[in-house]
């Protein structure tokens, strides 16, 4: 209890509130503390004792919480003497505002003459006893729902019936929670069946409960000891008892000392032993390990041998292993982790010479970091002689003929030629540069028989197939012109004749064509047939004939449906195959059996006759440059300006069956051989490449490609190589146009 | 359609753990991880994605199997480790209170780990732990050779050096040294054994200290695994011999800083093995040879040279010695025709065994001071030969050296002129065989006995090669050595021939040998040019006095020159057209091993250029001598 004057008045004292020693009489002590004593108590106390606080217990609440925070700002503070101070007065004040104590008096009692405290007596009015004040329900301690059903919750002092009070539904309740201020803080009362306000005594117990403290606030877990007994001034100086101390308390026992002997015994002659240390045979034990069976599983892979030493490493090597000067600095200059060696050769002549190998520790730690560290892979080591890898070919010299040398050259005054075409019987060449000079000139033996000259760059020039005609189309700037060569049989020349400039023109077509076919009246040694492509629709860069020699298509390299027109001799005819095409197109080929026509951008195989798509062919390649179609109709070969030559078989996928990456430069030109198995590709590298390309009939076999001869001859101008190859038909020759201003002609 | 699968939740992601999430499975600090993962043997693996193995990072990262890792939370070892961290922790608070006697009870009760469970784990087999001791046997020797120090315990360095005994002596005893080579590194030994060849390097005697730029804690976890090991291994070894381990020390010779000497074989219960011994008779070279007769010769022999018996080897006992078949290793000296024809019960019991095993045994070897004993005592006695060595190499030699009985020296400094040397002396010098070290090896790698006028005292000695070789197709000087040098003589030789015509022509304007080189020349010409140049080559011939046999002779010649030059060409240009048909992998390849091979070409190319002008000039300072 709070007697102790001692006490640290660390924390705030809970006091007791009713019957209790003033502090007046506390001040009066000698050794007094600080009691402190909270408001909230003081004024719980005056409600108490008042009873009629109830409507204004709210106020009071906030200011005990108020107070509670400066509590915990104390106790923060630790033992704060302004703290102190502070309790001090309002102690003060709340000795004059209101006395919750009886006031205590003291007088010189009569009989001892010494002070003495006078409490007032008590009057045992119905003031005085607060907990009978008003309980008009006297039913007791009864489980109150024996009255659920019943109006009345009990019975008075009277014996008369409490009625329940009337209750709102749901909506006044919490009507009532709301107009209240005081509605939390007050409980349902089963004795009288309404809402009481919670006493702030209740109220500070339940604030206990929930901060886990001991709910009786007077409970003071860190009372000071008191010193009854000892401390100063009270040591014990007489014995508790006169006894004499016994033997026992000083003679060593005789019975413990028959145990120890027993154990001490024990020890002696070996039956108990000592532990011994668990660690003591730190010497490993070997046995025979092995001579279990072994486990059945796997064991782990060894670790990979070093390499053994070689005769580098030689104390006293061949001579010629020694590093020259140029070599050692390499090798110290190099890094650690780079060197082929980690050591460097040298010679000793004799071994009492050879010193201590400083990098041995080094060595050895790094192995062990490898066999730790290092993540190790099983590799296949393929131990086979590289030239199995190269594909075995049939040997080009049993695959003849094809071209390997040059056997003419003929040659433009200046101008790289662009194209060069072959008369269909394979006399006649006609070749094309690009100051606008077409020469026709004899195969074999390469006299110049005439030369027109076009007067602007010639983007194309191509033979009609047909044999009963002869005659070729250049393109120029927008134009393409017919020209017929000169010493034709006469035949030949008539009925030339009358396909280009019948005499009786056919039917114009219904809806007027952009392309007009005019012949020109002084026709000369000139073209006799001039066609007019559109205007803006740029130089034709491609002619393709269909076999037949009635169709031809052009590419322009301008003007929209792509530039691609398709046209007929025999009706004097031109039509634009596609209305629109996305990006531009690059070269149109027309399949020579079937009724198909090739267009590059990605190749796309269209049938004329039924007007529809067919396949698109994905070579992979960015910029097409070139592509022919096998004879037989079903190969095609395409050449990009990424070097790469693909050869698709158009009854096989779209991908290409092969793709083949040798010209070190774009490939320019590719022509199949009509009749022999040959196909030639050029390149700006300035080489030609023979292949020997063998298409079989069942579709079980793959073609058979096998480069057969590398032509070189053509010089390189400006980047360009060998722009167009074509064979001769009929012979294994091949003509070839380069960027040198030469056409050459290679024989077998 | 199946389950959806999450991604991480199978396959590499699965399969592989980083190194820190293992530590963190493991719980264990990264130290006691590396030294599980060294005792064990786990390794990091590369997976074959490393992304998916790192759940999508790239991150460098080494992974671990999982199933490695799962493998290691089961380890013995590393509940043993967290026991020590605890031990660690009381003992040092034991000590900090200055609780000394607690403290010392925790040193008595320290947990220690047993490796023996991972060694029957690692290697199923004896076979597999021999194949695998290259790198122990390494160690140990290393480590027998350092100094002490506050990490390297000096019982460590004395059981390394006791290990490295024990090979040396198991290896001595079964004579299953194959190979020697010294390098600069040091001097590597081949031994068969079990059928494996066990290769290991022994630092030259240095004192050498443990660079700062190497971690001795991983050093010293696989000393611990590799001496547990080793001590398994020999364990097995020794009692496959039927021998005692460990071999008992003689405390005195080991002060006396005898090596290997100090040890001393001990039979292991004969009574087992002599049955099986005694009823063994073998019919060599057609006589029928019982343990019997064998004793009886033995006995003879050894009455004969019983002093040296004495003086020999301390590998066995002399009682042992008259009932067993180590009398080979001490050869008579003085009937040495009859040691050798003697069929022995031990070369019986050997029999595929070459003889070379036994190359010294005729021999006995004195060692110079300044040569290294261990080094030499083990390649001798290896090979069956006695040796003996100054005091001051360390004692326990089995003989002095004005013994009668030593036939070669191995020293290794120039020779001195001997002023004042005694007849005796003189006489015993003139006896005795003196070579250089490298003798030695040469001759156990030759598998013969090589003269030794070649390796004689202050000779400038052959170059040493390598016994294991090289890989196939390099450089191989001994080609170099014995044919090319033929070829290369006979070239030099013409090429001097040619040079000096070239300055007699100077001085006589006709020679006949001019003429003919001249007219070959030009036949040579001729022929890769054509008919008509062949023509007016002939006539030229004629014209100079060249007989039409040796004309025909150079056409011949330098025709089918051409033709190989000719048939050479078109062969690579086709082989190169050959390659377009190669997919861009295939090309790849090639391109890769012919530059392998271009390379190894070059480098052959470059040590053979260097013999020949070696050589050249070698030659050239002869003839100016």
């Amino acid at each position: 209890m709070a007697v102790s004057g001692n006490a640290p008045n660390g924390k705030k004292r809970k006091q007791a509130p009713a019957k209790e020693p003033e502090p007046s009489d506390e001040e009066a002590l000698p050794e007094v503390g600080l009691e402190m004593l909270s408001d909230e108590e003081r004024e719980n106390g005056a409600s108490d004792s008042e009873g009629d606080a109830i409507d204004e217990f709210p106020e009071i609440d906030a200011r005990s919480d108020t107070s509670e925070e400066e509590d915990a700002e104390g106790l923060e503070e630790g033992d704060g003497e302004e703290d102190e101070d502070e309790t001090d007065e309002t102690e003060a004040e709340s000795d004059d505002e209101i006395r919750i104590f009886p006031k205590l008096k003291t007088v010189i009692s009569d009989i001892t003459g010494q002070p003495k405290k006078v409490y007032p007596d008590i009057e045992p009015d119905y003031d005085s006893d607060s907990s009978t004040e008003d309980a008009p329900n006297r039913v007791g301690d009864v489980p109150m729902h024996w009255y659920d059903d019943l109006p009345h919750v009990g019975y008075s002092i009277d014996g008369k019936k409490v009625l329940k009070p009337a209750r709102g539904d749901e909506l006044d309740k919490f009507l009532q929670t709301v107009d209240d201020p005081s509605a939390w803080t007050s409980a349902f009362d089963k004795n009288t069946q309404m809402d009481k306000p919670l006493t702030a005594e209740e109220l500070d117990i339940i604030r206990r409960l929930q901060a886990n403290e001991n709910p009786d606030a007077e409970y003071d877990p860190y009372e000071p000891t008191i010193e009854w007994f000892t401390g100063k001034g009270k040591e014990e100086i007489m014995p508790l008892s006169a006894a004499p101390e016994p033997k026992r308390r000083w003679i060593a026992s005789k019975w413990e000392k028959q145990k120890v002997m027993k154990i001490v015994r024990a020890i002696r002659q070996g039956l108990i032993l000592p532990a011994k240390p668990k660690t003591a045979s730190t010497r490993p034990q070997f046995y025979a390990i092995w001579n279990e069976e072994p486990s059945t599983h796997a064991p782990p892979l060894p670790a990979p041998k070093p390499h053994l030493p070689t005769h580098a490493e030689s104390y006293n090597p061949p001579e010629e292993y020694l590093p020259t000067e140029g070599e050692r600095k390499e090798w110290e200059s190099t890094d650690k982790e780079d060197r082929e060696r980690d050591f460097l050769p040298q010679k000793y002549h004799s071994l009492r010479l050879v010193p201590a190998y400083n990098q041995f520790i080094q060595e050895r730690f790094s192995r062990q970091l490898d066999l730790y560290l290092a993540p190790r892979i099983q590799r296949a080591k393929l131990n086979i002689d590289p030239e199995s890898l190269v594909p075995k070919l049939p040997s080009p010299s049993s695959l003849r003929p094809f071209p390997h040398y040059r056997s003419l050259r003929f040659t433009h005054t200046k101008g790289r030629v662009r194209c060069t075409s072959i008369s269909p019987d394979g006399a006649w060449v006609v070749s094309a540069d690009e100051e606008g000079i077409v020469s026709l000139w004899e195969v074999t033996v390469g006299r110049e028989v005439k030369r027109w000259s076009m007067g602007e760059k010639v983007g194309a020039v191509e033979w009609c197939p047909r044999s009963d005609a002869s005659f070729f189309v250049v393109a120029t700037e927008e134009k393409l012109h017919f020209i017929i060569p000169p010493n034709l049989p006469a035949a030949v020349l008539t009925a030339t004749q009358t396909l280009l400039a019948p005499a009786t023109l056919p039917p114009a077509p219904a809806t007027p064509s952009p392309v007009k076919w005019t012949n020109p009246k002084s026709v000369g040694d000139g073209p006799i047939l001039v066609l007019d492509l559109p205007q803006s629709s740029g130089l034709p860069k491609d002619i393709a004939w269909h076999k037949k020699g009635d169709y031809f298509a052009t590419v322009s390299s301008g003007g929209n449906q792509g530039g691609v027109w398709i046209h007929q001799m025999s009706r004097r005819h031109s039509q634009a195959p596609f209305k629109k095409i996305k990006g531009s197109v690059q070269l149109s080929l027309f399949h020579p059996t079937k009724p198909h026509f090739f267009v590059a951008r990605y190749v796309r195989i269209y049938n004329l006759a039924e007007q529809k798509l067919l396949k698109t062919l994905i070579p992979g390649i960015r910029w097409i440059s070139t592509m022919d179609v096998h004879p037989s109709g079903d190969h095609l070969i395409v050449g990009g300006y990424d070097r790469k030559l693909c050869w698709f078989d158009l009854e096989l996928s779209e991908k290409p069956y092969k793709i083949m990456r040798y010209h070190s430069r774009a490939i320019r030109s590719l022509h199949f051989h009509p009749t022999y198995p040959l196909f030639a590709s050029s390149s700006d590298d300035g080489s030609i490449q023979i292949f020997h390309a063998r298409v079989y009939n069942d579709l079980m076999t793959d073609p058979l490609i096998v480069p057969l001869k590398i032509l070189r001859g053509h010089e390189v101008r400006e980047g360009l190589g060998v722009l167009q190859v074509k064979w001769v038909p009929r012979q294994p020759w091949l003509v070839s146009a380069g960027a040198d201003s030469n056409v050459a002609v290679w024989c077998s | 359609m199946g389950r959806l699968r999450k991604k991480g939740q199978a396959g590499a992601a699965k399969a592989y753990v980083t190194r820190s999430l293992a530590i963190k499975k493991l719980q264990c600090s990264l130290a006691d991880f590396r030294r599980l993962c060294i005792l064990k043997g786990i390794f990091p693996r590369e997976p074959r994605h490393r992304k998916k193995a790192n759940k999508g990072s790239s991150a460098p990262a080494s992974f671990y199997y999982t199933k490695d890792i799962a493998y290691l939370a089961h380890e013995p070892v590393l509940k043993k480790l967290r026991e020590h961290k605890a031990f660690a922790k009381r003992l040092s608070r034991a000590l900090g209170r200055a609780e000394w006697s607690s403290a010392k009870s925790l040193q008595d009760n320290k947990p220690v780990y047993k490796l023996d469970h991972i060694i029957k784990e690692r290697y199923p087999t004896f076979i597999d732990a021999v194949r695998d001791i290259d790198d122990a046997l390494c160690m140990i020797f290393l480590f027998a050779s350092l100094p002490s120090n506050a990490r390297v315990s000096p019982s460590l360095i004395e059981n390394c050096s006791r290990l490295a005994a024990e090979w040396q002596l198991y290896v001595m005893h079964s004579h299953s040294l194959r190979k020697a080579f010294f390098s600069i590194k040091g001097v590597y030994y081949q031994a068969e054994v079990m059928d494996q060849t066990v290769t290991w390097l022994v630092p030259y005697q240095f004192t050498q200290h443990i660079p700062s730029d190497v971690d001795v804690r991983v050093m010293l976890t696989f000393l611990e695994l590799y001496q547990t090991l080793l001590g398994f291994v020999f364990f097995k070894l020794y009692a496959d011999a039927g021998l005692v381990y460990p071999p008992p020390i003689d405390v005195k010779k080991e002060e006396a800083a005898a090596g290997v000497g100090a040890f001393s074989l001990q039979e292991a219960n004969r009574s087992e093995s002599a049955p099986s011994t005694k009823k063994t008779s073998v019919e060599v070279d057609g006589k029928k040879v019982s343990g019997k007769d064998v004793r009886q010769t033995i006995k003879s022999i050894v009455s004969s040279t019983a002093a040296d018996a004495d003086a020999d080897m301390p590998v066995v006992d002399a009682t042992e010695q008259e009932a067993d078949e180590e009398f080979v290793a001490h050869p008579s000296t003085s009937n040495p025709e009859e040691a050798a024809a003697l069929p022995t019960l031990h070369s019986l019991s050997s029999l595929p065994q070459s003889t070379a095993t036994k190359l010294f045994a005729p021999y006995t070897f004195w060692l110079s001071r300044e040569t290294s004993r261990p080094i030499f005592e083990f390649l001798v006695r290896a090979f069956g030969g006695r040796i003996g060595w100054p005091a001051s190499s360390g004692g326990g030699s089995p003989f002095e050296e004005d013994d009668e009985s030593i036939t070669h020296v191995i020293i290794d400094r120039p020779v001195v002129e001997r002023a004042n040397e005694t007849p005796e002396q003189r006489e015993r010098r003139l006896r005795r065989k003196f070579v250089q070290p490298q003798w030695v090896v040469d001759c156990i790698n030759a598998g013969k006995i090589l003269l030794e006028e070649t390796y004689a005292q202050g000779q400038t000695l052959p170059p040493h090669l390598s016994p294991f070789g090289e890989r196939t197709g390099a450089y191989d000087p001994m080609t170099g050595l014995t044919e090319d040098a033929e070829m290369a003589e006979a070239s030099d030789e013409s090429e001097i021939e040619e040079d000096e015509e070239a300055a007699a022509d100077e001085d006589e304007e006709v020679d006949d040998a001019k003429d003919k080189s001249k007219v070959a020349r030009k036949v040579a010409a001729a022929v890769a040019d054509d008919a008509a140049a062949l023509r007016a080559a002939e006539l030229e011939a004629e014209a100079a006095g060249v007989d039409y046999g040796m004309f025909e002779k150079e056409v011949a010649k330098s025709q089918k020159k051409a033709q190989k030059v000719k048939a050479v060409e078109p062969d690579i240009a086709e082989a190169e057209m050959n390659k377009m048909m190669m997919s861009n992998k295939q090309r790849k390849l090639y391109e890769k091993m012919k530059y392998g091979n271009r390379k190894r070409e070059t480098e052959n190319a470059k040590l053979d250029e260097r013999r020949k002008s070696l050589q050249k000039a070698k030659k050239k300072q002869e003839k100016t001598k």
